[in-house]
Order: structure tokens, then sequence, then C-alpha cells
């Protein structure tokens, strides 16, 4: 009995003890965090929190700005940043501007990138075997070891710079996945030929040219079954095409389709011209003669 | 004379031959987590260097002078924590004050430097294993495992840099060759061992 008191007495001294103790410490910690938050103090807008859970949280940088956050701030401090996450689209747009109390103005229709070559590993010519790191940044840095200067390389620059999974190389050939593309723009900024262009897609498939040679016809042959040779078929017989820089080009902002398109399309001596978008038929193969000159 | 060369020993033991992250396997959450790039790793090794000085020479005086004499060793863990807590929120506040981008940058690994063992390991080796008996022993060995904890961080964040550019197999990409670069660093870091004896 007197042992058990006693170990009870012990038990509440040393606990006074050691509470007093912890309580002391704590408000000693207390005190100097107080202080210290007074004076590190940081003014940060509440609306920054808010427009930061609106937008995707991807740091794509299709904004132009390292991450998400960053563009948070800029667009809370400077409103005309409005409407430039694309990966968030309309409904991030409207919560932003219902946070920052602005109205929207109308938009134009969704960029979408779009590569300007169609040339498949079987298309292509090589000079050479390239064996360097495996990057289109360092492929391009040397001289041609694939024959066609304009042409996709394939290394998966574009695919790594996705942060949606929606650009891949198949057999040699880098292809969007409309379907879940956002539009953010990465590939086109991540390829060192600048193939990848951003088209406001104002249909669903949009008709292009898919080469960028600006050689001349017989050149251009000489690279690659399935370049444009800049003939001037497409031009005869659509309004649609125009031929620069011995390259045939669409104009996508006064982009209509038309059945005289779609004639220059099957007329077309290699092919080059396709349907890029969600539901584009897949490209023809190119015309005999071509083959035939090839060979 | 003597004094000096114990701590010059002491130093270099805990910097290299017994260093936490390589010996101790301590704070490699961290050491994955933040080597991303170099001036970020050495920014984080800064931040836990200074908590660990601070808590290191704090807790030791509140162990010696204080726990001890009371008979409350019992006690150390939540003052420890107390300790490194405020600590780690002083650093917080002192970073997210004068280093916005560094504070963006380390993300949640800032906050989190409050639960990292390497921290509360100095504090237990200093006052429970090593009972350090004096205030300089104390202060260069937490110091020295801060900065063995730098020089860990920035070793592995300079070789991930060069590994972003290597030819790494698909299926070893990313945490896979992480870990692996993690295991042969260690590897030959313990070949400092019995350099120093005990």
């Amino acid at each position: 009995m007197m042992f058990v008191l006693a170990n009870q007495i012990g038990i509440w001294t040393h606990a006074a003890n050691a509470g007093i103790t912890l309580v002391v410490l704590g408000f000693f910690f207390a005190i100097v965090l107080l202080i210290a938050s007074e004076k590190l103090k940081v003014q940060r807008d509440v609306r920054i929190e808010k427009v930061l859970a609106a937008l995707p949280g991807a740091n794509c940088g299709a904004c132009g700005f390292a991450g998400c956050q960053n563009y948070a701030e800029a667009v809370v401090a400077n409103p005309i940043l409005l409407g430039k996450c694309a990966p968030g689209g309309l409904a991030t747009l409207e919560k932003i501007a219902q946070t920052l109390n602005l109205q929207i103005s109308e938009s134009g229709p969704p960029q979408r990138p779009v590569v300007f070559c169609r040339a498949r590993t079987a298309d292509k010519i090589f000079c050479a075997k390239y064996e360097g790191i495996p990057t289109c940044l360092s492929a391009n840095a040397l001289p041609n070891a694939q024959a066609c200067k304009f042409g996709c390389l394939g290394f998966s620059d574009c695919t790594r710079a996705c942060r949606f999974d929606s650009i891949h190389i198949i057999d040699g050939l880098a292809t969007v996945n409309y379907d879940r593309c956002t539009g953010c723009g990465a590939c086109a900024r991540a390829c060192p030929r600048n193939i990848i262009k951003m088209v406001p897609f104002s249909y669903e498939n949009m008709m292009t040219v898919a080469c960028s040679n600006k050689e001349t016809g017989k050149v251009t042959r000489s690279m690659c079954s399935v370049g444009c040779i800049a003939c001037g078929l497409c031009t005869k017989q659509s309004d649609l095409f125009i031929i620069k820089d011995n390259l045939a080009q669409i104009n996508f902002e006064a982009y209509q389709p038309s059945a005289q398109a779609e004639v220059a399309m099957n007329k077309c001596p290699t092919g080059v011209i396709v349907y890029r978008g969600k539901t584009a038929p897949p490209p023809r193969p190119p015309a005999e003669k071509t083959i035939a000159a090839k060979a | 004379m003597d004094k000096m060369y114990v701590l010059l020993m002491g130093f270099l033991s805990v910097v290299i031959v017994n260093n936490f992250v390589f010996t101790r396997f301590l704070g490699t959450c961290p050491y994955i987590g933040v080597s991303g790039r170099i001036d970020t790793a050495f920014g984080m090794g800064l931040a836990v260097t200074f908590v660990t000085t601070l808590s290191g020479v704090l807790t030791w005086l509140i162990d010696f002078y204080i726990l001890k004499p009371f008979g409350l060793e019992i006690t150390n863990y939540i003052c420890y924590i107390v300790v490194i807590a405020g600590a780690v929120q002083l650093v917080e506040m002192y970073v997210r004050k004068f280093f916005p981008s560094l504070y963006d940058s380390f993300g949640i690994f800032l906050p989190l430097i409050s639960t990292n063992c390497v921290i509360l390991g100095v504090c237990l080796l200093i006052n429970v294993f090593w009972l350090t008996d004096n205030l300089p022993e104390a202060a260069v060995l937490s110091a020295g495992a801060g900065i063995g904890f730098t020089l860990a961080i920035c070793i592995m964040a300079g070789i991930r840099e060069d590994l972003d550019l290597a030819d790494v197999p698909q299926s070893l990409k990313g945490a896979p060759i992480t870990l692996i670069t993690a295991g042969l660093l260690t590897l030959a870091f313990m070949g400092f061992a019995g350099m120093i004896k005990q």
C-alpha cells in the first residue's frame, strides 16, 4: 500500500515538472514564432488560391508561364492574360473570370497541333544511320542522316513534351491523338524542326498539306516519296491552296471544306494533302507514278 | 589543441565517414525528392543544415540544463519535436519572405523538413547515444550532419542532371535508376568506413 502511494506521489511530482517544462518550452517557441510571423509577413492575394484551384494543374506551360502557380499569380495581377489556359478550355476560363469578376468576350476556334509531314519510315530516304543521343534536338544538330531536312525525325521530343499522352511516334512519324489533345502547344514548342504548328480547328477535321519541304520539286522527290513537289495541281482545282516557297499551303483562317478541295486532294500526285482531326480518314498511298519515279 | 583535433575528427567523421544519408540511411525522402537540380538541392541542403544546427544546439542545451538535472529524460522526444518544428517554421517563413522562387521549387519538402529523420536523428544521437558532454562538440556534430546531408544531396543532384542525358533503358527510367544510383553512391561512401578509429 505504502509503495503504491509513494509511487503515485513520485509520478505526480515528476509529471508536474514535465508539464511545467513543456509548457514553458511551448510558450517560448510560440512567442518566437509570433514575432517572426509578424516580422516576416508575406501578403498573398486570396484570389490566387482560387484561380489555382480552377486550373488543371498539369503545369504544361501552354500559357507561357513555368507552371499553373505562376500563371495564377500573373493572371490575378494582369487580367489581360485571361484565357491563356488551353488545356482547361472554356470551363476553366469561366471559373477564373468569375473569381476575378470579369466578362468573357467571344473567342476563336480551339488551336490544335498539326504535324506538317506525312513520311513514315518506309517513305523516308536515309543517307546514313544515326546512332547518337536519341532526341530530335541532337539528331537535328547533325547534317542529315535523314535526307529530308524538314521531315519528322521520330525521336519523340514531342511525346516527352506532351503532358496529356496525346502525341506518339507511329512508324517514325509523330501522330497526334486528337481525342486526348488539349491544344497546349507543348509539342509545337518542343519540335526542333518546327514542323508541328498550331492550327485553328474550325471544323472537326482539317485538310492540311502535310509537308514542310521548301526545296524544289526535283530535290524533294530525291529525298522523300510523299513530299510536296509544288506541282500546282491543287491550286488549279481550288482557291484554298497557294504555292509559296515551293510548297502548297492552306490559309487556315479562311478554311472552308469544298468539293473542289476534295478533288485536289485526290489528284495530288504524292498524296501529301491529308485530313487531320478526330475522325480523319487515313491518308491514301501516293500515286503509282511517284513510286515509279523513286525507283 | 587536443580539443580542436577531437572537434575536427568529429566533424570529418560525421560529414564523410558516418554520413547520415549514406551510412545511416536517414533523410532519404528529400534526398530522392529534391535532388532533381543542383541549385534546388543546394538550397535544400542549406535549409536542412540550418535546422540541424539550430535544433542540435537548442536540444543539447535543453537536455543538459533542464531534462537531465530534473530527471525528465523520458520527455526528450516531445521536447526535440517541439524545437525542430519551431526551427522549421522559422526557416519556412524566412525562405518564403526572401527567396520566393526557392520556396516554390521546394514545394511540400520544406515543411516536411520537420519530419526529416536526419534532424531527429542528430538530436537523439547527440544527446542519447553519443552522450556529448560539451556545447562545441554538439554544435560541430549537428552542423556537420547538415553539411554531410548537403554533400550527399548535391552529389546526387549532379549525377541526376547528367542522367537526364544518358540513354537509360526504358524499364529503368525515373525512380529505378535513381535508387540504383543512390545504392552505388552509398557503396562508394561505405569505403570510408574505418578511416577514423573509434
